[in-house]
């Protein structure tokens, strides 16, 4: 172990001053052995110079913590935290990198972002890129529960822990923590609010997400063991929009023209609700109410003008920031407390929405 | 002589296809729907055709020069988000400290003219580079869909309703409608029978025509087949900049990923409409046939509550079956131009 140990500050030493010499850094001790490019290391020169004589007193700690409970991942050997996300063109996930990049500063750390635009196989590379990198920890929204276990497990073999955030994984064990919004909450207690605003009575309609994506399912089984309960209200239509703006939109102008009598439209996220609602406001109708699911504040702007009845918010500014501590608490010797954790949805109605920015509900 | 009459009895019914399943869709939507054959319905479904009806006009001009051209989607979001961003926050010009506020119709011509560009982009790496359309416009598609999230970082400018003190007011009246017509489709109208007029009745439809069926031989009678094919790109990126006008004021939002492959269904509307893959032929009219069979299948299976896997399924037999037709049309032709010889001789 002690060897180990050894190697590993030595590795860690070697590289920083490979890397303040803006060559490649390559690690003696890794067992893929492939030299590596770090791509901004030219761009770090300075910082990493400076950074590397108090890194390596860290990674000295760190090593000797992970001796202490062999269980604990010893982490790539750099300072640097990859956080991987579905596409940006969504402000939810560009809040995932937002936040990893700031809070990860905070914590001392150099944080590089990327997008997998929901591509197992991309993610993989990107996964092979950051154990090339020696990243310390790896923040993930992943592309695919399946998929990505594969990934996640090519990084624990390397030593990297990783968080992931938002989206789980089916298989325990392989991250070293799994943060998501509880949206089987998140979309109960939104559907309360919307029977609420129905008066408990009508028809409504239905946009489902892209229904080969378990969040689809999830949130449509609990907006329907809320709504069912109430024999009053009936849905009549239900058509699947892909997540998407324009689509639902369409969508809800096509269900509007062949059920006019709905008063009310249940949508699985806040992109199809924009879009549903817009519809509705071109339709001349102010009786229709219309929820989503995500908590984003074009969503909050509908409900303030009182287009949309409410949201819930799934608190991903939190998640990550959650994630990203408990990432640099794991390299310090502490494991979260358990690997699955539960973030609740926080419901989004007119009486709150002034709280909601950004992603961030404050209190 | 009764076998040649049933013969051009069964050409005028192959040439008429595409109408002829409009048609039927339209009555069988009817019977699954009542509600479907209302005025609301159908200027609805103009509304929602108008916007790929525009892209498949441009689409059918590339297509007929033998090109392909996969950037109209992504161009689509693009000009959305130029027009949105610039309604929202204005071009903020960095050395002098100011930010500018253009009027709408400012806004307009600006975006149309950014999708020329593209278009120019495209026509000029094509013909001058010597690069397939195929790859250049899907190098194009990548960036533009690139820079439409740049402009925002990805976020959706969701404020364009301008503000009077700012003289920018008045976008989302290009998504909303006179009397009971919708915009869009009024603007697809008059785009449709521009370019119906441009295809069929003036030289640079010939040219375009002469390109496609064989580019050797156009060339040869004097024809600048170089300069028709960029200003057929030209014509396809302006089609889309206008669509993502009237996507992004019907929605009141502009989301970076608008668009999103849409130039399969513009590409899907020239095909049913008879516009042929290998360049040469195609109409105008009959793409616009084509692009309502797609309107008619989406919304009428909507109505109809039909899941949303069926409907692609039925989109792509369609879409199949309209070419098989297609081909044994043109076997047809071949056939009965060889009896028609044989008997004069």
């Amino acid at each position: 172990m002690k060897k180990k140990i050894v190697a590993i500050v030595a590795a860690m030493t070697m590289t920083f001053t490979l890397a303040a010499c803006g060559s490649s850094s390559t690690a003696p001790n890794a067992s893929s052995a492939a030299p590596s490019e770090a791509p901004e290391a030219a761009s770090e020169e300075a910082a990493s110079t400076e950074a590397a004589a108090e890194t390596t007193a860290e990674t000295e700690e760190t090593a000797s913590t992970a001796a202490a409970s062999a269980e604990l991942l010893p982490g790539g050997g750099s300072k640097i935290i990859y956080c991987i996300t579905p596409s940006t063109s969504n402000v939810y996930f560009k809040t995932v990198q937002d936040i990893s990049t700031s809070k990860g500063e905070e914590l001392g750390y150099e944080v590089k972002c990327f997008s997998h635009d929901d591509d197992a196989a991309k993610q993989s590379d990107l996964f092979d890129q950051a154990i090339a990198d020696k990243a310390a920890f790896i923040v993930c929204d992943n592309a695919g529960a399946d998929a990505s276990v594969e990934a996640v497990q090519r990084a624990r073999d390397a030593g990297i822990p990783t968080f992931l955030v938002d989206r789980e994984i089916n298989k325990d064990g392989v991250a070293a923590a799994q943060l998501v919004a509880d949206n089987a909450q998140g979309a109960a207690d939104v559907a309360e609010a919307f029977c609420e605003s129905m008066e408990y009575t009508g028809k409504y309609a239905e946009l489902l997400g892209l229904e080969s994506d378990t969040n689809c399912q999830v949130r449509s089984d609990n907006f329907h063991s809320v709504i069912d309960q109430y024999t009053d209200m009936e849905m009549v239509a239900q058509q699947s929009a892909n997540w998407d703006q324009t689509e639902a939109y369409e969508k809800t102008e096509t269900i509007l023209q062949s059920n006019p009598e709905i008063t009310g439209i249940i949508c699985g996220n806040d992109t199809m609700a924009c879009g549903a609602a817009a519809a509705v406001k071109d339709a001349g109708r102010d009786d229709i109410k219309i929820i989503g699911v995500d908590g984003s504040d074009d969503a909050g702007a509908l409900i303030k003008s009182g287009q949309m009845v409410g949201t819930a918010l799934q608190q991903i500014a939190m998640i990550t920031q959650t994630a990203v501590e408990e990432g640099d608490a794991y390299l310090n010797g502490t494991a979260p407390e358990s690997e699955k954790q539960l973030i609740p949805c926080v419901v989004i109605t007119a009486d709150n929405v002034d709280k909601l920015s950004g992603f961030v509900y404050s209190e | 002589m009764k076998s040649k009459d049933n013969s051009k009895l069964m050409m005028t019914l192959m040439k008429g296809r595409t109408f002829i399943v409009l048609v039927v869709l339209l009555i069988f939507f009817s019977i699954a729907n009542n509600k479907f054959l209302q005025v609301t319905t159908l200027t609805m479904l103009a509304k929602h055709v108008a916007l790929y009806g525009i892209l498949a006009i441009g689409m059918t001009f590339v297509i007929i020069t033998g090109g392909i051209d996969l950037s109209v989607g992504s161009v689509v979001g693009l000009a959305g988000m130029i027009a949105g961003g610039m309604i929202q926050e204005g071009v903020t010009l960095q050395f002098a400290g100011v930010t500018l506020y253009f009027s709408v119709p400012m806004i307009v011509i600006f975006s149309i003219i950014l999708g020329g560009l593209v278009g120019l982009v495209n026509g000029f790496i094509i013909t001058k580079l010597g690069v397939a359309p195929f790859i250049t416009t899907l190098g194009t598609m990548y960036i533009c869909r690139g820079f439409a999230n740049l402009r925002s970082g990805g976020a959706t400018f969701s404020s364009i309703a301008g503000e009077e003190g700012l003289g920018n007011t008045g976008f989302k009246s290009i998504g909303g409608s006179i009397g009971i017509i919708p915009v869009g489709a009024v603007i697809f109208l008059i785009l449709a029978v521009i370019g119906a007029v441009l295809l069929k009745k003036t030289a640079f439809g010939w040219h375009v025509l002469a390109v496609g069926g064989n580019e050797r031989s156009a060339r040869l009678s004097g024809i600048k087949a170089d300069k028709v094919k960029i200003i057929v790109y030209i014509i396809s990126g302006v089609m889309a900049a206008i669509v993502g006008l009237i996507n992004t004021a019907q929605l009141a939002a502009a989301h970076p990923a608008s668009g999103d492959s849409w130039e399969m269904n513009a590409i899907a509307a020239a095909v049913l409409g008879g516009t042929s893959m290998a360049g040469g032929s195609g109409t105008i009219v009959g793409t616009i046939v084509g692009a309502f069979v797609i309107g008619v299948i989406n919304d009428g299976m909507t109505m109809c509550g039909v899941s949303e896997f069926w409907q692609k399924v039925i989109r792509g037999f369609v879409i199949i079956a309209a070419v098989v037709i297609d081909q044994m049309q043109r076997n047809m032709e071949a056939k009965m131009a060889l009896q028609s010889r044989n008997e004069n001789k």
